[in-house]
């Protein structure tokens, strides 16, 4: 096969630091490469240098076998490099059919024009959103699919989809790979970065493992199992302390009941729903998305309200309780970690200490009444110790972080609140397997250590790995309880769609 | 001040304390069928309370003891012209029996044959609890009889007492006053644990200073009744559901007056023994069939509850009967020699299993 793209020897370094080191990396003519990796492993920075977001500090860029050099993103588009971001790149205020256009070279656009267009356009890909529509007022799924029609408009011969997958329901996940074969039907080379390795075994054609910024080995997909490649990602077999079965393992007996939801409404995304946390358990909570489990948990934190008229009632030790802010829920032990770290679980441009101590006052469990340096240095050092955070020091700032250690400072912002009752949404969303082996056994420490765990998540390997007990949540509402150990993914899955 | 200003707007969102919600059947509570999978069911009309007097196990149905054989039949022991309200054993050899006069009578040990009446108000007794030669006697209310205990509840009605007979002088004491149908007692080393049915909870009093109560378990999904020792811990019956159209109910005086006044009782908006045998009855039609079955998940005025608690009075597991099933309105559940028993007086049986089984989750006899 003939290689189309090509970084040879590829190197990037911020402030002397190297995040790619050395890299060789082909991509054959017409294949799906996955490109896998820890958060860390430098995957990101080699597209970004690929797709000319970043300049390479040394090696070469080669197009067809010819050396080129890309100052910006627009032009590696231009010679048929795109790159989806996992954060879309949209104008959330303008309509579908502009955003696809929005760079075509033209004085003016008819509306009515490119909205016949692109209606005509995305029913070619099989994509059932509305040109009309405005981006603002679209889910995450389908704003995914506006970034792949973009790049496929632009008639691109690379697409490189970051985490294109890790907010798509199931059904547009399968009907992403199905685009994604007729891409490859008609000649387009794609690299596809993604934590889900089943996803990599599933599409890819040849997969490349990264650590530590460097290449550690690439070969054809049907070399690799699941556990050959999180051998190779983070240089041990964590598949048993990952997913490993809870079969035959104790499930860890209720305490007190600590949380009581009776009822509970609001609008059409939780209806009527009622279910109970207790002290020193895991309870895990399965459902699609969109069956109202993120919902729950916002009304139960005071992020969300419940209906004015007979919205239900939240008992917690006993005692009904209605926060219309998340602030007294945090006084009275609630935590919500939520699922989007970074618009809601961080603020991006503080430093590690600063966001955890803001996680302190917010809780009310700061020693001193006005900022203390010394008090936020001290407990940013103790929890980046506890965590294991991979950070130089309480100073750097959250952003910098890769995705699982951002994760581990969501937590210890929480858990500096001392909870009683501490709900994780998605917790390892977007975190490389190493930092999930980590973030497991945590949750597992908390429970242990007697506080009432809700473990929200779509992946069922982690529900049936963490939970002492399993809730099934459907069309708004608790559907079914299983116990953690005796049960399987067909059975959950089952309550979880019927 | 501004407290009963939320309380007015509670009431016209239905929000807080006038929130008409039911808890969840989960963790231990989750719905389960082993009532109804019981291998071992035997019939006895009006079935209402077990003890275990010796090696025998009896149980009393209107007004009569039977005792159960060895061929698992129950057969006539005594008769006592008066419904039996409830039994329980006094050390090895003795027999307290309550009348639904009030009156209690005590058969075989050293108190063979006195008759003790904890008070002439006392004539509700829902419970009793042997403790040495002292007994303890939960009153359900003051102003109606066991059979009332609907009235009492739509009534509203917190006229309960728990009172304590001394044998050797017959000295009766009151415990606690102002309670919410207390309907079972038991006896722990920290004091006196009671249910409280229509506050569904369980309470526990200091004997040292009784007007000293703990909250142990608040917030039962159904009406909790008897309460039982068993081998590591105590088995609680509960006799009937709570629903959100009983609550709503509770929450309409103007309502429930008028009901009581002009609906036949078995007809009522209220918790039942057994419900369902008559389309008179307000939960029907796609409510609680579909392609006409009865679901089990349905809202329903009877069902099947034991719970297994713990030894800090917290469940452990549960045995159920759900709205389809056939063993609703358990009045009393307790171990004897390996097995469970648990009395179905809307249904009319007894049904036993092993309390060796992990679904039982009992560790065994006491």
């Amino acid at each position: 096969m003939t290689s189309i793209l090509e970084l040879r020897n590829g190197t990037k370094e911020y402030r002397s630091v190297p995040a790619v080191k050395d890299v060789t990396f082909t991509l054959h003519r017409g294949e799906v490469h996955a490109l896998l990796g820890e958060n860390g492993a430098g995957k990101s920075t080699l597209t970004k240098m690929l797709a000319g977001v970043v300049a390479p500090t040394s090696g070469e860029i080669l197009l067809d076998g010819q050396k080129v050099e890309f100052a910006t993103p627009s032009e590696a588009l231009k010679r048929g490099i795109a790159m989806v971001y996992q954060e879309t790149s949209l104008v959330p205020s303008l309509t579908v059919a502009q955003n696809i256009y929005l760079t075509d070279q033209k004085r003016f656009h008819r509306l009515r024009g490119i909205y016949i267009a692109g209606q005509q356009f995305l029913q070619s890909l099989n994509f059932h959103v509305d040109p009309t529509a405005m981006v603002s007022a679209l889910g995450a799924g389908q704003k995914q699919m506006v970034e792949i029609a973009r790049a496929v408009h632009h008639n691109a011969q690379v697409i490189i989809f970051d985490e294109p997958t890790a907010t798509l329901t199931p059904e547009e996940k399968h009907q992403f790979f199905s685009l994604v074969e007729r891409l490859k039907a008609r000649g387009v080379s794609i690299i596809f970065i993604s934590h889900a390795l089943e996803e990599a075994l599933q599409i890819s054609d040849r997969i490349t493992v990264m650590r530590d910024g460097q290449h550690v080995v690439t070969d054809v997909t049907s070399a690799f199992d699941r556990e050959k490649i999180v051998r190779a990602m983070v240089g041990r077999s964590l598949t048993d302390e990952l997913y490993g079965s809870r079969k035959n393992r104790e499930a860890r007996p209720a305490g007190e009941k600590v949380l009581s939801v009776q009822n509970l409404s609001m609008g059409n995304a939780v209806r009527n729903t009622s279910f109970s946390a207790f002290a020193g358990q895991i309870t895990g909570v399965f459902g699609l998305i969109g069956s109202g489990r993120t919902e729950a948990a916002k009304v139960v934190a005071g992020v969300l309200k419940r209906d004015l008229f007979h919205g239900g009632q939240v008992r917690l030790n006993g005692r009904s309780v209605r926060y219309r802010v998340p602030r007294p829920a945090v006084r009275d032990g609630i935590i919500y970690v939520t699922e989007d770290r970074k618009i809601e679980g961080f603020f991006e441009t503080m430093s590690i200490a600063e966001n955890i101590y803001l996680g302190a006052m917010a809780g009310g469990r700061a020693k001193s009444s006005t900022v203390s340096m010394g008090e936020m240095k001290a407990l940013a050092m103790e929890w980046i110790a506890a965590l294991n955070v991979k950070a130089p020091n309480g100073d750097a700032r959250v952003i910098e972080l890769s995705g699982g250690n951002q994760q581990k400072i969501v937590v210890a912002k929480a858990l500096v609140q001392k909870p009683k009752l501490i709900i994780f949404d998605e917790p390892t969303r977007g975190v490389d397997v190493g930092a999930i082996a980590e973030i497991h056994q945590l949750i597992g420490r908390l429970a242990d250590d007697g506080i009432a765990v809700i473990v929200i998540s779509s992946y069922l390997p982690e529900i049936l790995q963490l939970s002492d007990r399993i809730l099934v949540c459907r069309q708004g509402r608790i559907v079914e309880e299983f116990d953690g150990g005796k049960t399987d993914e067909e059975t959950i899955m089952y309550a979880a769609v019927h | 001040m501004i407290g009963g200003v939320a309380r007015i707007f509670d009431n016209l969102l239905g929000r807080g304390e006038a929130a008409v919600t039911v808890p969840p059947l989960d963790g231990a509570l989750r719905p389960n069928r082993r009532l109804d999978e019981a291998t071992s069911r035997t019939p006895l009309e009006h079935v209402d309370c077990l003890a275990v007097h010796g090696d025998a196990l009896l149980a009393s149905a209107g007004d009569s003891i039977f005792v159960r054989g060895g061929d698992s039949d129950w057969n006539k022991r005594k008769s006592y012209g008066s419904e039996i309200a409830c039994m329980t054993a006094i050390g090895a050899e003795g027999l307290a029996i309550a009348l639904n006069t009030g009156e209690i009578l005590i058969e075989g040990g050293r108190f063979d044959g006195r008759q003790y009446r904890a008070d002439d108000s006392a004539t509700c007794v829902t419970a009793i609890a042997a403790s040495g030669t002292l007994l303890y006697i939960a009153n359900g209310s003051s102003t109606n009889r066991p059979a009332e205990w609907q009235r009492d509840l739509l009534e509203r009605n917190a006229s309960g007492t728990i009172w304590r007979i001394d044998l050797d002088s017959g000295a009766a004491t009151k415990l606690a006053d102002g309670l919410a149908w207390p309907a079972g007692v038991a006896i722990d080393r920290d004091g006196l644990v009671f249910s409280e049915a229509w506050k569904h909870q369980l309470v526990r009093i200091d004997l040292s200073r009784p007007e000293q109560r703990q909250v142990l378990y608040a917030d039962l999904p159904a009406y909790p009744g008897r309460i039982a020792v068993a081998g590591d811990g105590y088995w609680l019956a509960l006799f009937a559901p709570r629903s959100q159209l009983v609550e709503f109910v509770l929450r309409e005086p103007a309502y429930r007056t008028r009901m009581m006044a002009e609906v036949p009782q078995p007809f009522w908006v209220a918790p039942n023994l057994r419900s369902g045998r008559s389309f008179y009855e307000s939960l029907q039609g796609g409510g609680v069939k579909h392609l006409g079955m009865l679901k089990p998940w349905a809202p329903t005025m009877s069902a099947g509850f034991c719970v297994k608690l713990d030894r800090s009075f917290q469940p452990r597991s549960s045995l159920q009967s759900r709205a389809d099933g056939r063993t609703h309105g358990i009045t009393s559940v307790i171990e004897h020699q390996g097995q469970v028993f648990a009395a179905s007086r809307g249904d009319g049986v007894i049904v036993s299993l092993a309390a060796t089984d992990p679904a039982v989750g009992s560790g065994g006899e006491a």
